[in-house]
């Protein structure tokens, strides 16, 4: 009896939607779990081991993974054996049956390379070449005393560098002056497009002057080498240029391994990419980012105010109310790629054809802004968002109470006086969210920027100390895109992967940090507002 | 009050009124123009072909001299046309002033024109009165003069390519000829007798250097063919000949091997025995139109039947006449095919079979000629007159039946909805069917629905209706942030985390369809056994899915270790391989699974939102009642709490529906995006939206891609306008009906 009722009144189907929700609780868990583990893991500095094979060989890596053998007894391990010149692959699967013995070696070295990945092995000389006379010290020492010194004059190589940089800059600006020049209608023989070749050879003559400075320089640079031995004995010299750091994995101290990770996280927020970016940092992408959400809200973020002040203190509640809120609430749902293919279609082959031929006609076919950029993803990132702060901000005001509005009218307020004195302070917190909202979407998407702007490796960030220091027409990198760029379209995904999830873990903690605040915000707002629902 | 700051209020206010009124009524014509700007882009897929006339231009002629050829310049200034004595006459088609003439002869000396082909760029294969033969191509070359603004001159040249003798075996009526790039000349002759020969002729060089010239000739052996021969058609490269009878027979021949050719078939193309008048091989030499005398133009190509042989085959069906096909021409540069008949000409795709458009002239039209680049028609009058003809045909192959139709391509066995935009060659048939996109949007939603209606709702229903309030306002803030996660990332974790990991335990994720209930089910009963102590009764009331937690990881990892084990026993170890043997279903690594978790994961938490406010806006007032009325809490809610809000649960999940139509990323990355149709789970496919994500940077602006791109955003547009607007005006309902929402 007491059996059929618990069934009759339904207590079954009340568990059963709970286990729909606690799925879908564990589903997003896992999500955060995985890239969480993944992600955090990547920077820490494991300890390499040494396993002899069976059949005589040695392997030196790290151990990545244990999985059960498929189909067969016992177990097999995945080592990252880096030395990529030599292993043309950067894992390699071992079964445990075949591993004779595996040891920790002590006096083993970790290098981060400029190329080709890690390396691992032993360190066996130092040879200072033109940088330094001798060395003083035992070998690690000597080595780090060498790479200050080759810090110093990769210093001045990069200073060498942004002259070159510079030159060619303005040699770039004077092509363009001439070419407007006659474009214009200009003879060649005018005297002032002669002045203007006389200082294009006068810079190219400099330009080719550094060059040859910087060459010599990175030959002293190059001539100091380290030599290496791999666990199975063969050897390697290694330009100590080239090493961007060395750690000695076994027998660091776990302070001296924190120190390490911090130090890899500092590269990772303010690094460039290396190694089609699946190594080094993430600066230009981040920058990227943070420009185009600040660009996106510049646009989305009056209009979208403004357009839900309209929608609520404005307009005559009626037909055409409802018209612009069902089109509102399309804006939202409309897929992201319509917008991106639209933004193609109008902001870069519309608008931005027309400025080129306006304003910049001489250089044609060459676009200017007739391509993609920040400015047109921006745009259409701000297109794609302005719903958001619409519905946030109407949201906002219309829960604010009727007597605000009644009382500022009482005391003889206009409309404006009312909407900037009282309802937008009292709004704030709520358009607040809708901004902050709108900004989290932005971060994380990708598929509009793809067509209109984004890139795989920007070679110049859209800000820098050249007239006009701001260049909207640049095209930049994105977390989002980085993440199916280096996961997707890279040479060796494996190698590229603990990268991947580093950035992904970037991202998600961007994008979760940014609508939490929102969501914390807005539920704060709900409770000083709503009274006596139910 | 000081009477000036209250005009500078009151003006401000006015100012301030008309700003948020435009900003305001912006954000309308934002989401219209978007609509025009991205239709309108579209939109010239459909238009019709245009024809702009040209300057008449009155050929004089000696009197028993006939025009046997002409033709013009890409950029359709300069004209020639070549006469029976051997004259050839060019023409400034801009002012129709005659310009310069040449003569050609024959190899044997001067001679009348018998008769004249055309083929490729502008070469005239003549057929002399004696039998000799001779290819000579019209040369146009514009040059641009610097010094005078860059104007542009056509010059114009005639280079004999290639000559032959007088052949030995008789007097031909009717000849073509080929020079390949190869170096290979062939030469095919209709006699008198209706007899048919090939003449081949070739040079090659041997690694000393030495050049040896073979020629070979052959008379063609007809087959069980009875009617007599009235057209011919060979290939650009010589190696295969086509020939159609007076009885309706379709002869095809190879002649690539110079010493064998070979009668490939013979086939009785109409029952009816009709005159085929014309015959011309389509661009790319694969498909073939036929021209009869009934006036009808039709395609064939050679499609593998069922013993393997290839036979030619009634593919499409083009335009037709009102009397016999004289001509056929094909372009240079797209399948389309110029007919002449009747005095009129007309031009037709043969893929799309679209009737692109008419040329017609008051005195009828005698002969028709084109320009390399397709885009200009030169034609004789009945009165002897040359006229041209400049054309605007923007996207021939594109039609309603090209994008959503089964089409046969050629190449293919049979009629298929295809989506191929790119090919490694020039004459490969675009092929652009949005049916296997459309269907791939549709069976991903699908799929991905499958997974996340039923968990967000029953999820939504648990939270606003059983679990505590204060795990409410912690959990519906988390699932909140759950859809905050971007779409790149769960595509990047679906794709190279949850794939690999599906592929590796299939198994274990049948076995957990079985488990996952079961074990649930079990664990309920089990409860209810245990429960009816006193102190455990209330216990878990809100807090059900804290409980049930363990439950379900147990059953997960319980399905992880038995589906090795079963996969072991049952499959030697390997799922897909005996899906593959014994049902012969393939299963892909990226496939509608991970899309259905994936994208079910990104629609979850909308679904969830709307649904949840949904239910906790319905009036306590309605539960209080039937709480009191004696209906258990499960009662209800899905007696009383679910239909008054039901709209608002179908408008979450309508919304929930126009997301994954558009969601492009994860199918970008966890699809594998190879445009098949096909329903099976284990299949990839490629969706409109990653479609577009993956051709556009590739589709030159305005060409037929490009457009074809842009109807698809336009299709995903009004797909998820529709869904958004049902689901906006359902909340909007009920929101009146409940207050606020």
């Amino acid at each position: 009896m007491m059996k059929r009722a618990y069934w009759r009144i339904g207590e079954p189907m009340v568990w059963l939607s709970a286990s729909a929700l606690a799925i879908t609780l564990l589903i997003a868990m896992t999500l955060l779990v995985v890239v969480v583990v993944n992600g955090l893991g990547v920077f820490w500095p494991a300890n390499l081991v040494q396993s002899d094979l069976k059949d005589g060989s040695v392997i030196l890596g790290e151990l990545v993974k244990r999985e059960a053998r498929h189909e067969q007894e016992g177990e097999r391990l995945q080592f990252k054996i880096g030395n990529r010149e030599f292993n043309g692959l950067d894992f390699r699967w071992v079964d445990a049956a075949d591993i004779a013995r595996m040891s920790d070696p002590p006096s083993v070295m970790a290098l981060e390379r400029a190329e080709y990945g890690n390396f691992y092995g032993y360190l066996k000389g130092v040879t200072p070449g033109q940088l330094a006379e001798t060395l003083t010290g035992t070998l690690p020492e000597q080595l780090s005393q060498l790479r200050d010194l080759v810090a110093k004059q990769q210093k001045r190589v990069d200073e060498e560098g942004d002259r070159l940089s510079n030159v060619s800059y303005q040699t770039e600006e004077l092509r363009l002056k001439r070419l407007k020049l006659t474009y214009d209608g200009m003879p060649e023989t005018d005297p002032k497009i002669a002045s203007l070749d006389d200082e294009r050879s006068r810079l190219q003559h400099e330009f080719k002057e550094i060059l040859q400075v910087q060459n010599d320089m990175v030959a002293t640079l190059r001539s100091a080498t380290a030599e290496f031995q791999t666990a199975d004995g063969q050897s390697k010299q290694i330009a100590v240029a080239d090493i961007v750091r060395t750690w000695f994995p076994n027998t660091m101290s776990v302070s001296a391994k924190v120190f390490f990770y911090l130090e890899k996280l500092k590269e990772l927020i303010v690094g460039e990419p290396r190694e089609s970016n699946t190594e080094g940092g993430l600066f230009p992408a981040i920058f990227g980012t943070v420009m185009l959400i600040f660009l996106m809200s510049l646009f989305s973020f009056p209009f979208g105010v403004v357009a839900a002040v309209y929608l609520r203190e404005y307009a005559k509640d009626g037909f055409l109310v409802k018209v612009v809120r069902i089109a509102v609430n399309n804006l939202a749902g409309i897929p992201s790629i319509v917008y991106g293919i639209f933004g193609l279609g109008f902001f870069i082959y519309g608008v931005g054809g027309a400025i080129d031929r306006v304003f910049f006609p001489e250089r044609l076919p060459t676009p200017t802004f007739g391509t993609g950029g920040i400015l047109w993803a921006s745009l259409t990132l701000a297109l794609l968002t302005v719903p958001v702060v619409i519905v946030a901000t109407e949201e906002a005001l219309s829960s604010i109470p009727r007597e605000m509005r009644e009382g500022s009218y009482a005391l003889g307020a206009t409309k404006l006086q009312t909407l900037v004195r009282v309802l937008l302070p009292m709004a704030s917190p709520g358009i607040m969210t809708g901004l902050i909202l709108a900004m989290a979407r932005a971060a994380g998407e990708v598929a509009p920027l793809m067509i209109t702007g984004v890139v795989k490796l920007a070679p110049a960030l859209p800000i820098d100390g050249h007239f006009p220091y701001v260049h909207l027409d640049r095209k930049f990198m994105h977390l989002g895109f980085h993440i199916y760029d280096i996961g997707f379209q890279s040479p060796n995904v494996e190698a590229a992967k603990p990268m991947v999830f580093v950035t992904t873990l970037l991202l998600v903690l961007i994008v979760l940090i940014m609508s939490s605040t929102a969501i914390h915000l807005r539920n704060k707002m709900k409770k000083r507002y709503t009274h006596g629902t139910f | 009050m000081n009477p000036a700051f209250l005009k500078r209020v009151r003006f401000n206010d006015r100012m301030a009124r008309w700003a948020i009124t435009i900003g305001g009524m912006a954000i309308i014509f934002c989401v219209i123009f978007i609509l025009v700007l991205i239709v309108n882009v579209s939109l010239p897929l459909f238009f019709s072909p245009t024809a702009e006339p040209g300057r008449e231009i009155r050929l004089l002629s000696a009197d028993g001299v006939t025009q046997v050829a002409e033709g013009m310049d890409d950029y359709l200034e300069t004209g020639f046309s070549l006469d029976s004595s051997g004259q050839i006459q060019f023409f400034d088609l801009i002012h129709g002033d005659a310009l310069d003439h040449q003569r050609l002869t024959a190899p044997s000396g001067p001679q009348k024109v018998a008769a004249a082909t055309t083929y490729g760029r502008l070469n005239q294969v003549l057929l002399w009165e004696d039998g000799s033969l001779s290819i000579d191509q019209v040369q146009f070359r514009p040059s641009f003069d610097a010094q005078n603004n860059n104007k542009r001159t056509i010059l114009h040249t005639v280079e004999r390519l290639a000559q032959l003798p007088v052949p030995a075996y008789g007097h031909p009526v009717q000849s073509l000829a080929r020079l390949n790039d190869e170096g290979r000349l062939t030469r095919l002759d209709l006699l008198a007798d209706g007899s048919l020969h090939v003449q081949q002729r070739e040079e090659t060089t041997n690694f000393l250097g030495e050049v040896t010239e073979s020629q070979e000739h052959h008379s063609l052996e007809m087959g069980d063919a009875r009617g007599k021969i009235q057209a011919l058609a060979i290939s650009h490269d010589g190696l295969q000949a086509y020939a159609g009878t007076n009885l309706g027979e379709l002869l095809r021949w190879d002649l690539s091997d110079m010493e064998s050719p070979e009668l490939l078939e013979t086939v009785q193309a109409f029952d009816d025995r009709r005159d085929i008048t014309a015959l011309a091989l389509v661009f790319g030499d694969v498909s073939l139109a036929v021209g009869d005398a009934q006036g009808h133009i039709t395609s064939w190509m050679p499609v593998r039947n069922d013993d393997g042989r290839r036979v030619l085959h009634h593919i499409h069906d083009l335009s037709e006449f009102g009397g016999p096909v004289q001509a056929l021409l094909p372009t240079l540069r797209d399948k389309n095919v110029v007919s002449l008949g009747q005095g009129i000409v007309q031009i037709d795709n043969m893929t799309s079979e679209r009737y692109l458009l008419g040329l017609t002239h008051p005195d009828g039209l005698d002969r028709v000629a084109l320009n390399s680049r397709g885009n200009g028609v030169i034609a004789v009058t009945g009165k002897g007159n040359l006229v041209t003809w400049r054309l605007e045909i923007p996207h021939p192959e594109v039609s309603m039946k090209t994008l959503f139709g089964k089409v046969w391509y050629e190449g293919y066995d049979e009629p298929a909805y295809v989506w191929q935009s790119s090919a490694a060659n020039d004459d490969y048939e675009p092929k652009m069917s949005l049916t296997p996109l459309i269907f791939g949007t549709l069976k991903g939603t699908f799929y991905a629905m499958l997974f996340a209606v039923p968990l967000a709702i029953f999820g939504a229903i648990y939270t606003s209706q059983f679990a505590r309030p204060r795990l409410r306002s912690v959990i519906k803030p988390a699932v909140e942030i759950m859809a905050a996660v971007p779409t790149v990332i769960i595509g990047f974790l679906a794709a190279l985390w949850l794939a690999p990991l599906i592929e590796r335990s299939l198994g274990s994720l049948f076995l957990s369809l079985v488990i996952l209930p079961a074990t649930l089910m079990v664990s309920i009963l089990l409860w209810q056994t245990v429960r009816s102590y006193e102190p455990l009764k209330r216990v878990e009331r809100g807090f059900e899915f804290l409980a049930i937690t363990p439950v379900i990881i147990f059953a997960v990892v319980l399905a992880a270790v038995l589906g090795q084990g079963l996969e072991n026993w049952f499959f030697a170890g390997d799922l897909k391989g005996w899906l593959f043997t014994e049902m012969a279903i393939r299963y892909d690594p990226r496939n509608c699974i991970i899309i259905a978790f994936a994208m079910g994961f990104a629609v979850i938490p909308i679904i969830f939102t709307i649904a949840e406010d949904a239910i906790s806006n319905v009036p306590q007032s309605l539960k209080a009642a039937s709480l009191a009325l004696g209906a258990s809490r499960w009662q209800t809610v899905w007696r009383v709490m679910l239909p008054s809000s039901s709209p608002g649960i179908f408008a979450g999940t309508m919304i929930g529906f126009g997301r994954a139509v558009g969601e492009t990323m994860i199918v970008l990355m966890a699809t594998g995006n190879t445009p098949i149709m096909d329903w099976s789970i284990f299949n990839g496919m490629r969706p409109l939206s990653a479609n577009i994500a993956v051709e556009i940077p590739e589709a030159p602006v305005d060409s037929s891609l490009y457009r074809v791109l842009f109807l698809s955003a336009v299709i995903l547009f009004v797909m998820t306008f529709v869904v958004n607007t049902i689901a906006e005006l359902v909340r909007q309902r009920l929101r009146k009906k409940y207050g606020r929402f």
